[in-house]
């Protein structure tokens, strides 16, 4: 019986279903392992792609493997990404006039802290 | 200095009931619409039939886009609303997603046909290119631009928030 079940996980379709991305040399790969860690899956919002097996987070990869493999920059790919899917995908929001605050608040946080610090000692 | 404190004691409390009242309660933005406006993607693609082949040109005008397919049960849900939109005269072109030919046509058959022109995605380039992430979605397009996008099922109340007003702005369907 035992020898039967484990017959049953070589055979069975979990072990071999795993997508595999091809690419001609290991630079293009890291490229493609960083760029999916960079990226948001679009059906999950919590998890990156390289972590999700969503149906369309499959498609997505595979698109970002062809887009590797036809030579595109990282930044013509996250593009490519945030025109579909919103610019909410990248886990790194791109620096620009509607994130001025979502950068640079918790300097200016910083700093009013350490004036009123700095103030409140000389009394 | 004291009074520096007493400024921040009392404008601490009042920024949060700000921050509940008011930026918590604006229900403008309705989840699942976006409003990015784009081009419909470039395609090439076989009709359900697989009698022609259907290339983003032949969608010319106003129309609704829909993603559905046979294995999705929201698609059943809002099948009856695309039907009374077909009645009313909007023309409703479907993209047939990830989907086999046959259990399509089948369930068409079944459920009738509001579409007038059917893609069949097979593989789901062209709804990845239109940011798809599941089924059922609905686009509006006016002329090769795509102007409204909705995830998820379409009913007569998701119409009048997300669609109509757009429609109304844009003059489309007289």
């Amino acid at each position: 019986m035992k020898i039967k079940y484990i017959t049953l996980i070589f055979f069975s379709l979990t072990v071999f279903s795993g997508t595999i991305y091809e690419f001609t040399n290991d630079e293009d790969e890291k490229r493609f392992n960083d760029l999916i860690k960079d990226i948001r899956c679009p059906k999950c919002t919590f998890g990156s792609l390289s972590s999700s097996n969503a149906p369309v987070s499959e498609d997505l990869k595979l698109k970002i493997a062809e887009m590797v493999r036809e030579n595109k920059t990282d930044n013509e790919i996250k593009n490519y990404v945030a025109s579909r899917f919103g610019k909410e995908s990248l886990y790194e929001p791109e620096l620009s006039k509607g994130t001025y605050l979502l950068w640079f608040s918790p300097f200016v946080i910083l700093l009013l802290a350490l004036s009123i610090f700095i103030f409140r000692k000389k009394y | 200095m004291k009074i520096l404190l007493k400024l921040l004691i009392i404008s601490l409390p009042i920024s949060f009931l700000f921050m509940f009242f008011v930026l918590l309660n604006e229900d403008k933005q309705i989840p699942g619409a976006d409003y990015r406006e784009f081009d419909l993607p470039i395609f090439n693609l076989e009709d359900l039939d697989s009698k022609r082949v259907i290339k983003n040109t032949d969608i010319k005008g106003a129309s609704i886009i829909n993603i559905w397919a046979s294995w999705c049960i929201t698609c059943q849900i809002e099948h009856p609303y695309l039907m009374s939109l077909n009645k009313r005269g909007i023309p409703v072109i479907g993209i047939n997603y990830k989907d086999d030919r046959d259990d399509a046509i089948n369930w068409l058959s079944k459920f009738g046909n509001p579409y007038q022109l059917i893609i069949h995605d097979y593989k789901g380039s062209l709804a990845l290119d239109m940011g798809v992430t599941g089924a059922p979605e609905t686009f509006l397009v006016n002329n090769g631009r795509i102007v409204a996008h909705y995830q998820g099922e379409i009913n007569e109340s998701i119409w009048n928030k997300v669609f109509a007003p757009i429609i109304e702005e844009q003059g489309l369907f007289k």
